[in-house]
């Protein structure tokens, strides 16, 4: 029987992604602010992807990775709930 | 200019256009109103244009998520706020028809229309939205 409380599928989304952001940032050693103007966003946006509570759009995820040089999913990785019914 | 400085400049901005409304309202002139409101909102835009500040798309989901409840909790409030003031004048009851009690059906009128006007430009702009974003569903 499904769970009578409901969430949102963007609230699912953010909890089941896990973000390697802040590992990434201390490897090229840039403050949040200094990460935020290379990629065209506020401090307060990459203070809310590190802490996993603002899952960014493709485009902002593509950028942090050519960035770091890396993959996206080497920076964002996923919990693999999606085959969860 | 940075972020920081602009929305500094942004806040005496706002303060200057408030005194100049509030001095308006003083001296009961709408021409200082029209005036500060006009001056301040051009101030803004060249602050803006010259600041260079980009749309956070953090900021843009704020802002979509805040007018959808914003949507969501004012449409029906003023639609069951527009039938309740209708209700009596069409009801039948005479006491809320004459006297200090005429202005309920106009306003009722008014908050009808609003609630009309709210759905339609919901309708419109969702209408857009979706042909924007691709789902006319016209192709393979």
């Amino acid at each position: 029987m499904p769970s009578p409380i409901i969430f949102s599928i963007e609230n699912m989304e953010v909890t089941a992604m896990k973000s390697k952001l802040k590992v990434f940032r201390a490897m090229h050693n840039l403050t949040q602010e200094q990460l935020a103007d290379k990629i065209g966003v506020s401090r307060q946006t990459v203070i809310a992807i590190e802490s996993d509570k603002y899952l960014p759009s493709l485009g902002l995820a593509f950028k942090m990775a050519r960035l770091f040089k890396v993959k996206v999913e080497d920076i964002f990785t996923h919990n693999g709930k999606e085959n969860e019914e | 200019m940075d972020r920081k400085k602009y929305k500094q400049l942004r806040a005496i901005v706002t303060l200057f256009i408030g005194v100049i409304v509030a001095l308006a309202v003083v001296r009961n002139s709408y021409l200082l109103a029209m005036t500060g409101i006009s001056t301040g909102m051009i101030f803004m835009v060249l602050m803006r244009s010259k600041a260079k500040i980009r749309t956070d798309e953090r900021e843009s989901t704020i802002q979509e998520k805040a007018a959808r409840m914003t949507y969501a909790i004012f449409a029906p409030t003023i639609g069951i706020a527009a039938f309740l003031l209708l209700l009596p004048a069409k009801g039948g009851i005479d006491v809320f028809s004459k006297g200090e009690w005429l202005f309920t059906e106009s306003l009722g009128m008014v908050f009808a229309y609003l609630t009309l006007f709210l759905i339609a430009i919901y309708a419109i702009s969702y209408h857009f939205f979706n042909r924007k974003y691709g789902g006319d569903g016209n192709e393979e």
